[in-house]
């Protein structure tokens, strides 16, 4: 049982990492990304090419990557999302599932489908925390997410910029009228999101083992379940949702794996989806849906 | 009759008109000329690229069945290829472990396709916004990592065979044989699919994609319609993946993953949503073109995807009407050009026509009929929006045959107890009672189906449509055939859309709309969307009119002699009216009984005469300057 936890809440925390990027887009753009985890998968190409084709340090590729993915974020804001800043938000969601498909292709046609190794970001034997052997790139990704939560959570509450953000959430016009740049909050975002999504790849990519077109697909829907748990626009509510999310997912592996039913935790996560819309559609800690 | 007539070897087919004769002569050639290239050219239509035919047919259908959900009705779905996935697996199953024929499991993989699109969008679809689609993506993920991996559905991730069986052991093996089957199946879909278009599952489909709430004003009844929709998309996809199974004779997991569905959804959107021949066009083009390219250039393989993913983001953000929605605009302008050539036709008439008078529709059932003196009540409604109380302990009462007139400030409330009175906005407190029934627990079209009719600030109308489909639309309630009438357009659903038409016909003419029969509302003047807005209010004979407004854009002539077809509304038509006007010398002028409201409570009510001198009113409202004015 304390094994269950220790792994569920290492896993969820980075669940919780692509739930926040949809959220901060959620609430900044009106805007449901469905690329969110899959411009991580594109990105981590890029570590691939780094670290793992031209053997320069694992941080450089790990760098590499969430540079590239904030460069796709801004690219994708420049090029969609700001001349649809009119647009109904349906459209510019039906615009995300656009620059989905392109990852997804981009991967699958340049790369194809043979698995690529990443190394791991450190070695080393694993440490023993409640009576379970946690390694370390698992206590390297909770400690990550931590810190990650604790600046967003900062930045957002103690800075004039990140305050901004926050009241251009709430609304728009108002906050365009005390000032706050529209479009400074845009970029801000998309870029966020970007970095998340190739951060979330990063930590889970130990767990996954090898990189290939689409192997992030199970990390966002993770990630999705877990905003909505936690509410759409509840961005401690995403990291409440991830942990959520971390937990139930490993208690299917461990107490339903007798059943013997291939890819149980993705049934998990789709019945979970499923109660959620069904019993609180707001999420748990989501005000107005 | 003559005898010669009666001797006619052409007896008993009269039903066979030359159009009738032509069409079926184009279906015929359409389902026999490919198939029969293919025999007759073995050469050119090898055996492999008639399969791709197959498949590319397949896809069509496949196409039909997103554009029926995300064309019409506006609900996107991203696990779209486990539903085709399910009607593959079934039809699977059926001909391979049941050894039966392949007409026996396609109709198995529509049904099982459907009862899955249930109970997946059961859930999501009682809510509005994005929930669908996030719902069938966590669907699609979660049916290709695990249902589809079954042993009893693919031996762990092995595979099911589908077998092309027609009787007993003999398999339609020669590929040109079993597009014959695809193309029936492609030409049946789409028959279905153009009689959903014509009937009111269409039409409320359309609303439902434009605007919810006028939607339900309409008495649609949103969650019923936005599931009966995803349910006939699912049916038609497990066609579409039982025949992709049999073209290719072998499916496992992988064949339906989330690649898949949004090369569907890119299909659709790019090919341009809501256009059959276009999205069905794009479906052949996207299938059958990266084979050609592949064959003759091998280094090219996949790079649709990507000049796909590249045009579904180009579209949405530049031109979101797709291929065909741009060949329309431009079709529309030319149009434009050229009637603004003849004459200025679309320039606002001056003066409001006399509003329709029509007799009471047949098939109002939910109505009840009880001569109730007082048509509305509505008592101590308050309505809270977060820190904002909009309304509070507000009462009005509307007696039969009588102008209710209902002002106040902006802000005042006015819209928000229309609303709580339509059901749109859920009261915290307080009772509505319409002819004598407690309404306070119905939903918003079932308020509508009982004879409340309202409009909406800014134009409750669908305006994409056309002024025809708007006056049919507004009929929903009395269009009363079920879904699988209006699936095969029997003789009974065809009456009744004929009657619906000659009364939509009736009440344009009645407004001199005539020329606008066949234009998007959207093209017209605010002021004549307003005009089109109460005809089609009026079109199902309402127990209650409740008008937000409706002077506000219209034309000063128009605006001019709202009062007397309002007037003309009650005395003449004999209908009850509640109206929230801002024009205060009119509504003193026209109104029977005045409510004023301020900061969400009801301030006065009276007559004209005394709301006019009231002098909480005067202060609040009126203004000291407007005093003696009126009436």
């Amino acid at each position: 049982m304390g094994q269950t936890f220790v792994v569920g809440f290492i896993h969820g925390g980075i669940y919780a990492l692509i739930a926040a990027g949809i959220v901060l887009v959620y609430k900044g753009s009106r805007v449901l990304n469905f690329a969110q985890a899959e411009v991580g998968t594109m990105a981590l190409y890029a570590t691939w090419w780094v670290s793992g084709s031209h053997h320069y340090p694992y941080i450089a590729g790990a760098l590499a990557a969430i540079a590239f993915a904030v460069l796709i974020g801004l690219a994708f804001e420049r090029v969609a999302v700001r001349p649809m800043t009119e647009a109904p938000r349906v459209t510019v969601a039906v615009a995300t599932i656009g620059l989905l498909s392109l990852a997804l292709a981009v991967e699958g046609v340049i790369f194809g489908p043979s698995p690529r190794r990443i190394p791991a970001p450190i070695s080393g034997t694993g440490v023993h925390i409640a009576g379970v052997i946690v390694s370390p790139s698992e206590l390297l990704a909770a400690a990550i997410v931590v810190i990650i939560a604790l600046a967003l959570s900062m930045f957002l509450r103690y800075t004039d910029f990140g305050l901004g953000v926050l009241a251009a959430a709430q609304d728009a016009t108002a906050a365009r009228l005390m000032g706050v740049s529209h479009r400074r909050v845009s970029v801000f975002i998309w870029g966020t999101a970007g970095a998340l999504s190739a951060i979330a790849g990063l930590l889970i990519m130990p767990t996954i083992g090898f990189l290939t077109p689409g192997a992030l697909a199970g990390l966002f829907i993770g990630g999705l379940t877990a905003a909505l748990v936690g509410g759409l626009n509840s961005l401690s509510g995403a990291f409440v949702g991830g942990f959520v999310v971390g937990v139930v997912e490993e208690l299917i592996k461990t107490q339903l794996v007798s059943l013997s039913v291939p890819g149980i935790t993705s049934l998990g996560l789709f019945a979970v989806i499923s109660a959620m819309l069904l019993l609180r559609p707001q999420g748990l800690l989501g005000g107005r849906a | 009759m003559t005898e010669e007539q009666t001797a006619s070897p052409w007896r008993g087919w009269g039903w066979l008109t030359p159009h009738r004769a032509n069409i079926a002569i184009v279906l015929i050639l359409f389902i026999a000329l490919p198939p029969l290239t293919a025999r007759a050219m073995p050469k050119w239509f090898t055996g492999t690229t008639t399969l791709v035919f197959c498949k590319a047919v397949a896809i069509a259908v496949a196409a039909i069945s997103l554009n029926l959900l995300l064309g019409y009705a506006g609900q996107i779905s991203l696990g779209h290829a486990a539903l085709l996935g399910f009607g593959a697996f079934t039809s699977g199953v059926v001909t391979s472990k049941y050894n039966l024929p392949m007409y026996v499991g396609i109709p198995a993989a529509a049904l099982i396709s459907a009862g899955v699109a249930f109970l997946v969008g059961l859930p999501a679809l009682r809510l509005r916004g994005l929930y669908l689609a996030m719902i069938t993506i966590a669907f699609g993920f979660a049916m290709q990592q695990s249902v589809f991996r079954t042993n009893y559905l693919s031996g762990g991730s092995a595979g099911i065979a589908l077998p092309r069986r027609v009787i007993n052991e003999n398999d339609l093996t020669n590929n040109a044989d079993f597009l014959v089957v695809a193309l029936v199946l492609l030409l049946i879909v789409w028959l279905i699919d153009v009689n959903v278009v014509r009937t009111k599952l269409g039409r409320a489909f359309k609303v439902i994609r434009e605007d919810e709430a006028v939607a339900q004003s309409f008495g649609v009844d949103v969650t019923r319609y936005k599931l009966t929709a995803f349910v006939l998309s699912g049916a038609i996809a497990g066609i579409g993946g039982a025949l992709y199974g049999h073209s290719v004779g072998f499916v496992n997991g992988e064949s339906f993953g989330l690649d898949s569905s949004l090369l569907l959804v890119i299909m659709v959107v790019v090919g341009g949503l809501g256009s059959r021949a276009a999205v069905v066009t794009a479906a052949l083009i996207f299938t059958i073109f990266p084979h050609v390219m592949e064959t003759l250039f091998p280094r090219l393989l996949g790079w649709h995807l990507i000049i796909g993913a590249l045009l579904l983001i180009f579209t949405v953000a530049r031109n979101p009407g797709g291929f065909a929605g741009a060949m329309h605009e431009a079709r529309e302008r030319a149009e434009k050009l050229r009637r603004r050539a003849e004459e200025d036709e679309i320039e606002d008439a001056g003066a409001l026509p006399k509003l329709p008078s029509l007799p009471r529709p047949a098939g109002l059932a939910d109505r009840p009929t009880a001569d109730v003196p007082i048509v509305l009540h509505a008592t101590d409604i308050s309505v809270r929006f977060g820190g904002l109380q909009a309304l509070s302990e507000a009462s009005i009462e509307v007696p039969r045959g009588k102008i209710i007139g209902l002002i106040g400030p902006n802000g005042a409330g006015k819209s928000t107890l229309f609303n709580a009175v339509s059901g749109l906005v859920r009261a915290e407190t307080g009772n509505v009672t319409f002819l004598g029934e407690d309404i306070t627990a119905l939903r918003p079209d079932e308020r509508a189906r009982r004879g409340i009719a309202r409009s909406f600030q800014n134009i409750g109308l669908a305006k994409s449509l056309t002024v025809l489909e708007n006056f049919l639309l507004a009929q929903h309630q009395v269009a009363t055939y079920g879904t699988g009438t209006a699936l095969l357009y029997s003789r009974r659903g065809a009456r009744i859309e004929r009657e619906l038409g000659d009364r939509a016909r009736e009440a344009v003419e009645a407004l001199d709309f005539t020329r606008f029969l066949d234009t998007p509302v959207r093209n017209l003047s605010h002021g004549q969307q307003r005009i089109v807005e109460i005809g089609c209010l009026l079109v199902t004979a309402p127990e209650l009119v409740m008008l937000d407004e409706p002077s506000a854009g219209m034309s000063p002539g128009a605006a001019e002699n709202l009062a007397v077809r309002l007037a003309d509304l009650r005395d003449e038509l004999g209908r009850t009216v509640l109206l929230i006007e801002h024009n205060v010398p009119m509504v003193l002028d026209v109104c029977d009984e005045v409510y004023v409201l301020d900061h969400g409570e009801m301030l006065a009510h009276g007559l004209p005469a005394e709301i006019a001198q009231h002098p909480e009113v005067i202060g609040a409202y009126l203004g000291a300057t407007t005093v003696g004015v009126a009436p």
